[in-house]
């Protein structure tokens, strides 16, 4: 089932003098199954946008469809409750979140929290730690003694428990060392493929976009600036530049070239096709 | 002159495996360094002990020739600046002056001179508009400039930046970035950045390579990016404009491989009028 997005509009402290529009009629389907990339800059709507889609925030006009669940003005939060068990948010720097004495403790929180039994959820707890890559030796440990990556996949763990249908990541590799990223991306990939899961990716990282991702929206000041797939996103890549999006390498190095007059087509956006580009272009000089 | 001299440091959080084991650098006076290292190889820890904040098990600590230890520990640090990874934890004022003040009323500078100053330091990381601005109203990367004016009232002869752009959006961390090189080129400032960046690492003079608690490797990018497989095991990577200028090599475009974006396009473009 995919999302749904109509006319949706949130203004913060609505009614008041700090009233301020973070969200502008934003009709949008978000495809079931793929891997959408939002991105835009910092306060073009972005993180206002995703928290909708959990209910963490009720729009204030227009409306969304979520996974059988119609979000509309005025609805209470006990009235989207259960969407939480289908929609699973991780925010930014989720591993600040960690809060209990072992990671089990940890990861078991959120089914407990949806009525599950410390049994039961002790249990999923064990099936759900290798999909993040750690084993059982983690069960006892103390969340605040592992590094940096390690306390994310514990942070995710608690999340992917809940088996949610639809994944909304808030920069889920910021921080993290290239590898590290590189394991993250992978597991979220893993996700989608095999178990068929939505996945929604905030970034920053156009690198991880352009490998990653299947579909891309673009934010700007609260309103849908563009929306397609990858390739045909990164195909015009100039305007990016404008709204201060910092392209791949690739997509930065075609844009010198062609300043100096290199002629290098729309669709080469690999490292491999680009040299073979240059190198006809060179070896017709001489 | 060194402004950093390290040598033979151990470091154990629990007094039983080691995390910084047995290491020795020292960066000269003026150099901008970079320490690269995968998540969990001891570079922050390194920085922490740099300034005293951690004590080590072994070894010694010399900044700007002074050995440090309790005494001079509170000395030392008011002349070396740290910057941390999350913007939002180092805020200490109420408002950006405020925030700048702080480190020059805890050293007992005079109000009348205090004012000059705040305006200087914020004018040099350009932050003079936002002088009574609240921080909850600036970016990450405009909060991270703040907390640079802050260590720069101090007149610091070293500052430390620890992941210092890893938490911005790429604005801010191209912002910070320029800082950086400013900060470098003008004033005789020794930089010691931790970061993941590659193309940060690039734009440094020299890159100290951490793995597992000891230095892997130390030299100039050029050298230590030579060492494409050594780093592929400690989990790091090429700059893009690296692994493209390789590729040129092969295929016998250009001569020398090159770091940076703008050599690549440099190279390319020389041979594309001789030719």
């Amino acid at each position: 089932m995919s999302i749904e997005i109509h006319q949706l509009e949130h203004t913060y402290n609505a009614g008041t003098s700090f009233a301020h529009a973070a969200l502008k009629g934003i009709d949008l389907t978000i495809p079931e199954g793929k891997v959408t990339a939002i991105i835009g800059q910092t306060g073009s709507g972005k993180s206002t946008l995703v928290q909708h889609l959990n209910g963490l925030l009720i729009p204030t006009a227009g409306s969304l469809e979520v996974c059988g669940f119609h979000i509309q003005p005025l609805l209470k939060i006990k009235d989207v409750k259960k969407l939480r068990k289908e929609v699973g948010l991780v925010f930014q720097f989720p591993e600040y979140q960690l809060f209990e004495e072992t990671i089990e403790k940890d990861i078991a929180f959120g089914p407990k929290n949806f009525g599950v039994s410390e049994q039961e959820a002790n249990a999923l707890v064990k099936k759900i730690l290798p999909l993040v890559g750690l084993d059982e030796s983690f069960l006892v440990r103390s969340p605040f003694e592992l590094s940096g990556g390690q306390k994310r996949r514990v942070a995710i763990a608690g999340i992917l428990i809940l088996d949610p249908k639809v994944l909304v990541l808030d920069e889920p590799a910021a921080g993290l060392d290239p590898q590290g990223a590189k394991e993250m991306m992978s597991l979220f990939m893993r996700l989608n493929r095999e178990e068929g899961k939505t996945v929604l990716l905030v970034s920053h990282d156009m690198e991880h976009v352009m490998k990653y991702c299947d579909h891309v929206i673009v934010l700007d000041h609260g309103k849908v600036l563009h929306e397609s797939d990858v390739a045909t996103f990164f195909e015009h890549p100039e305007w990016m530049v404008n709204i201060g999006i910092n392209p791949p390498g690739i997509i930065r190095l075609k844009l010198e070239l062609r300043k100096k007059g290199f002629t290098i087509p729309d669709e080469i956006l690999d490292a491999d096709s680009l040299l073979e580009c240059i190198k006809g272009q060179v070896k017709n000089h001489e | 002159m060194n402004a950093i001299e390290v040598s033979n440091l151990t470091f154990s959080y629990d007094g039983q495996v080691d995390v910084i084991k047995d290491i020795s650098f020292s960066i000269e006076k003026g150099n901008y360094v970079t320490i690269v290292g995968h998540n969990g190889s001891g570079k922050s820890t390194v920085a922490k002990l740099l300034i005293g904040l951690l004590e080590a098990k072994n070894g010694k600590v010399v900044i700007m020739g002074q050995e440090l230890n309790e005494k001079n520990v509170y000395d030392i640090r008011s002349n070396v600046g740290i910057v941390f990874q999350n913007p939002d934890n180092q805020f200490i004022g109420s408002t950006v002056a405020d925030d700048i003040a702080f480190g020059l009323e805890n050293h007992c500078i005079p109000q009348e001179d205090m004012q000059t100053i705040i305006e200087d330091v914020a004018s040099r990381v350009n932050m003079q508009d936002f002088l009574n601005s609240e921080p909850t109203r600036l970016s990450g990367g405009q909060k991270q400039r703040v907390a640079i004016a802050g260590i720069l009232a101090m007149e610091p002869d070293i500052i430390i930046f620890d992941e210092s752009t890893s938490m911005l959006d790429p604005q801010g961390k191209a912002s910070i970035n320029r800082q950086i090189q400013k900060l470098h080129d003008e004033k005789n400032i020794t930089i010691l950045s931790i970061t993941h960046d590659m193309e940060e690492v690039a734009q440094s003079e020299h890159v100290i390579v951490l793995n597992k608690g000891r230095i892997a490797m130390e030299g100039s990018p050029k050298d230590i990016f030579k060492e494409e497989k050594k780093l592929k095991e400690m989990k790091l990577e090429l700059p893009f404009a690296l692994e493209f200028s390789k590729k040129c090599k092969e295929e016998g475009l250009i001569k020398e491989e090159v770091c940076t974006l703008e050599e690549v396009v440099e190279q390319l473009c020389q041979l594309k009028s001789i030719s």
